[in-house]
């Protein structure tokens, strides 16, 4: 048992291991050791297009985790409230939002937001007073972090709920009956109880985001996020450069996992 | 300012060269003593695409975004080029004409440079997504110096829309140590040791022009044929090679190199890069034809820092700096001036300039094979398959 | 101000947002499908079912998602359910936490990035280097269906692991510690305890990973050559290569309608094998 434990994670970890250890390759191929240096670390940080795709990952993974967390969570307090159709329409958006594949979402939003914006720019042009260039709606950032924030919006309404389903009733109602106002009776008892699933719900969003390359692939418009980044370098045949992206992503990642763990544990104890 | 240069040797340049792609050199010291180094020293006051403007330089920006395919350029130039202007080039690679233009039908991409292939233009300028030409922002282009040729197709209807970049043709790349030394001279012996002795070893295109236009060759129909009986046959016969091959892709350096793969279609300036560096591989042109084309640097109309693209294309279009293009990625010129710099081993050469008899059989690809429904479909079929 | 309009205020944001980036765009590939190819590409509007019968000829695509997905999604169950017992079962607790995390460290990395490092070990100078160091000559992996098959395993083992260690952690050990003072054998009580009590995380598990191969368009291909096609990469094809705006409309709507069915029976599946529907959460 535990040697075939051994061998799972021999398995999880060699491909990473080969990362790591190309990463730190001095001759430029990617599959020939070729003595040791670091040189590729500082080649990464140094090339403007890598610390642009890293800016443009972080900008619309933090952007798109915030946006959903907040109206994830704004949507899913409603939802306890709210019983008939709206809330069956509402299960069954989000349930087809987690559903459909990252790949249908990436060509729905393409073809949806340019057929829309087609329509949309000429009447802009046309309200537009005269003599000012009028703003031309188009693929970008806004387009990928509005596509990113909808599906994981889904993904937070999902895990705030359950955190709400668990919630003891009576403590609301505690609370109302002490006349709380509404507002006073989320802040003070049901908001700390639900924050460790909130923020589980926005560090998974941001995780996501961060990582997702078939949706940008498609919305992102000119702009390239380090995955597109990636992708487009394996196809250019790899420099150790992209070991090194890869190996300092990975650490990174492993840093903000503990922190995360930590915190939740934290928070975990609080609210026992 | 080209004259102010001693020259070494070609024979010299070939041997610095070599030295330096081999690492025993740095490339300051091979910029130096090739006087590419004077060149890329005094680029920003001296090369005359930068000159005319003082402040142009800082005007373009921080940056210019190219659109090209695998293997296509020098390095080196690229960071001439930033030392000189203070714009990083960003490349992006593609692996096809067909995904260049679907990005572009799509909406903006943020390129700033692109190189269509000579059959493209033409559909380009029907769907309004290439810029005309300024050529007063291009002084390095001279008209009258390109082979006629591989320049025509840049101009529609009159108009100049993109400036010849290189020339070359696409035939094969085979791995001679796996078959007894022999080299194959068809596109028939392709396919047909594609299926046999090289099962799992051959590679094709992962789009229609040349993958379809082989196999149409194959039976010896026209490279560019849309009759669909021909497709039909050639359909057949991809379908029946596809179990046998070992990928469908545009970017078959590293499966060549690696030795996985030993046999491919391949751009002659691949097969020269190819050659130079593991001497078995030999690139041979399809007896039964082939295609011959060119390709061209083009703005595309949304591009957002077009004085960059202007600034990128003009510097790439300098004979010197052309030349050292050439010697990175091993395609033909069809700029006299260019040419009359490279050295003569590289003139003589018979992968990038191939005696008339074989280019004769060569067809440049027509622009209704990229629009042609049926040859797409097939393509998509045959990759699904 | 009414709890009444405070829950439709709390609504809003989310409401316009799924009709925004979800509703529409999804009718707007639904309209295309009917649609014809316009002749540079994209779509002109029509009304014609010429799209959906052209289906068969992505067939192939279709079969091997078909095919491919659950063998991964059985083969990763398989790898990962000893895995996940372990950690639950046979773990000193001092070790749990480290050793989970270390399951889903490799997560945290890009799958590009992961795929990558497959690219080279199943190459020619990777494991077939090695293979043939040992005498196995001429062993080709990149570029077949076990190659994507590797990849699809390893980039989502993980997601398995999780939900079925969640499912055995919260297992109540006196029961087992009961079965086996009655006498049963170990592998009785796993027969009859344990696995029954786990298949809320393995039913959780394939679900997550299922539904993600459906849609896989990364692994095949990097891992795949351009050979092992699947919708995804149909769908790739389509839109960025032939620019068949109609005809990878109506594949995505295909697409979206298996997968609707096959998640549905086999949600009907799981909950006739005696787990609640409510067990078999999307996380």
């Amino acid at each position: 048992m535990r040697l075939y434990a051994a061998c799972v994670y021999l398995f999880l970890y060699i491909p990473i291991g080969v990362i790591a250890l190309f990463s730190f390759n001095a001759g430029r191929h990617a599959s020939q050791m070729q003595g040791f240096s670091t040189k590729w670390y500082g080649k990464a940080l140094s090339n403007p297009f890598v610390m642009d795709a890293l800016e443009t990952s972080l900008m619309v993974a933090f952007s798109s985790a915030l946006c959903a967390s907040v109206f994830g969570t704004m949507a899913a307090v409603a939802l306890q409230g709210i019983k008939g159709p709206v809330r069956t329409a509402f299960d069954m958006l989000i349930y087809i939002a987690v559903m459909i594949p990252g790949i249908v979402i990436g060509i729905a939003t393409l073809i949806g937001l340019v057929t829309v914006f087609d329509q949309l720019n000429p009447l802009i042009a046309t309200l537009w007073p005269e003599g000012f260039e009028p703003p031309k709606l188009r693929m970008g950032m806004g387009s990928l972090i509005a596509a990113h924030t909808m599906f994981l919006m889904a993904l937070v309404v999902i895990i705030v709920r359950a955190r709400l389903a668990g919630m003891d009733r009576a403590l609301t109602e505690a609370s109302s009956d002490l006349y709380a106002t509404p507002m006073g009776t989320f802040l003070q008892v049901t908001l700390p109880t639900i924050f460790p699933a909130i923020l589980a719900g926005f560090l998974l969003s941001f995780t996501f985001s961060f990582d997702d390359f078939i949706i940008a692939f498609f919305v992102a418009g000119s702009e390239t996020t380090l995955p597109i980044y990636v992708f487009s370098s394996i196809r250019r045949g790899v420099t150790p450069e992209i070991n090194a992206i890869g190996t300092m992503v990975l650490a990174i990642s492993l840093l903000l996992l503990i922190t995360a763990q930590l915190l939740l544990q934290r928070g975990a104890k609080k609210t026992r | 300012m080209t004259n102010d240069i001693d020259y070494i040797s070609k024979k010299k340049f070939m041997e610095e060269l070599e030295r330096y792609r081999k690492g025993s050199i740095t490339r300051r010291h091979f910029l130096n003593i090739t006087g590419l180094g004077a060149a890329t020293a005094v680029l920003g006051a001296s090369v005359p695409g930068l000159r005319p403007a003082p402040a142009f330089a800082s005007d373009i920006g921080d940056r210019v975004v190219l659109a090209t395919w695998p293997n296509y350029h020098d390095p080196a130039n690229f960071e001439a080029f930033t030392e000189a202007t203070g714009a990083f080039v960003q490349v992006n690679v593609f692996g096809s004409n067909e995904e260049m233009l679907a990005k572009l039908q799509a909406g903006a991409t943020g390129w700033d440079v692109y190189v269509p292939t000579n059959y493209t233009i033409e559909d380009y300028v029907k769907e309004d997504l290439i810029e005309p030409l300024d050529t007063a922002k291009l002084p390095n282009y001279d008209a009258s110096s390109f082979d006629p040729r591989y320049a025509e197709a840049g101009s529609v209807d009159g108009t100049l829309y993109a400036v010849p970049k290189n020339w070359g043709s696409t035939g094969m790349a085979v791995n001679t140590k796996h078959n007894d030394g022999n080299p194959i001279s068809s596109w028939k012996e392709f396919f047909d040791i594609s299926m046999d002795k090289f099962s799992g070893r051959a590679m094709v295109h992962d789009y229609q022009l040349t993958t379809i236009g082989s196999a149409l060759n194959y039976h010896g129909y026209s490279f560019n044929s849309v009759d669909p009986n021909e497709l039909a046959d050639a359909e057949k016969l991809l379908i029946e090679v596809k179990p046998h091959l070992f990928a469908i892709t545009s970017d078959y350096q590293p499966a060549m190199r690696n030795g996985d793969a030993w046999l491919t279609i391949c751009w002659s300036g691949d097969g020269k890069q190819l050659n130079t560096d593991i001497p078995e591989i030999h690139y041979v042109l399809g007896a039964e034809g082939g295609e011959i084309w060119s390709d061209y640097y083009a703005i595309p109309k949304s591009s957002e820092r077009k004085e960059a693209g202007y600034a990128l294309i003009n510097f790439l279009l300098d004979p010197q700096v052309n030349a050292t293009e050439v010697l990175a990625h091993g395609y033909p010129t069809a700029d006299e001036k260019t040419y009359a710099l490279l050295p003569d081993a590289l003139k003589n050469d018979p992968i990038l300039f191939p005696a008339q008899e074989l280019l004769d059989p060569l067809e440049f690809g027509a622009a209704v094979t990229l629009t042609d429904p049926n040859r797409a479909e097939l393509m998509a079929r045959f990759k699904s398959a | 101000m009414t709890q009444r309009t405070r829950n439709w205020l709390l609504l809003a944001p989310a409401g316009a947002w799924f009709l925004v980036m979800l509703i529409i765009p999804l009718s707007v590939v639904f309209i295309f499908s009917f649609g014809e190819r316009a002749p540079a590409g994209g779509v002109v509007p029509a009304f014609t079912f010429e799209q959906y019968a052209n289906l068969p000829a992505r067939w192939t695509a279709f079969k091997n998602t078909m095919t491919l997905a659950p063998i991964g999604t059985l083969s990763a169950l398989l790898i990962a359910y000893p895995l996940a017992y372990f950690l639950a079962v046979k773990t000193n607790p001092k070790w749990k936490t480290i050793l989970l995390v270390l399951v889903i460290v490799p997560f945290w990395t890009s799958i590009l990035i992961r795929s990558y490092a497959w690219i080279f070990l199943l190459g020619g100078r990777g494991i077939p280097a090695l293979l043939e160091y040992i005498g196995l000559e001429g062993v080709r992996l990149i570029n077949t269906p076990f190659a994507v098959l590797v990849g699809i395993i390893y980039g989502y083992l993980p997601l398995m692991v999780f939900p079925i260690y969640v499912s055995l952690d919260k297992l109540d050990k006196r029961l087992l510690e009961a079965s086996s003072d009655l006498g049963a054998k170990p592998w009785r009580t796993f027969v009859q305890i344990t696995l029954p009590l786990s298949i809320p995380g393995i039913a959780t598990g394939c679900m997550l990973v299922f539904i993600l191969l459906m849609g896989e368009y990364l692994i095949p291909a990097l891992l795949g050559g351009g050979k092992v096609f699947f919708v995804g990469n149909a769908l790739v094809d389509l839109f960025l290569q032939s620019r068949n705006w109609a005809f990878g409309s109506a594949v995505a709507v295909t697409l979206v309608v298996v997968m609707l069915i096959t998640v549905t029976i086999y949600m009907r599946l799981i909950s006739r094998l005696g787990a609640s529907r409510e067990d078999v959460s999307i996380m």
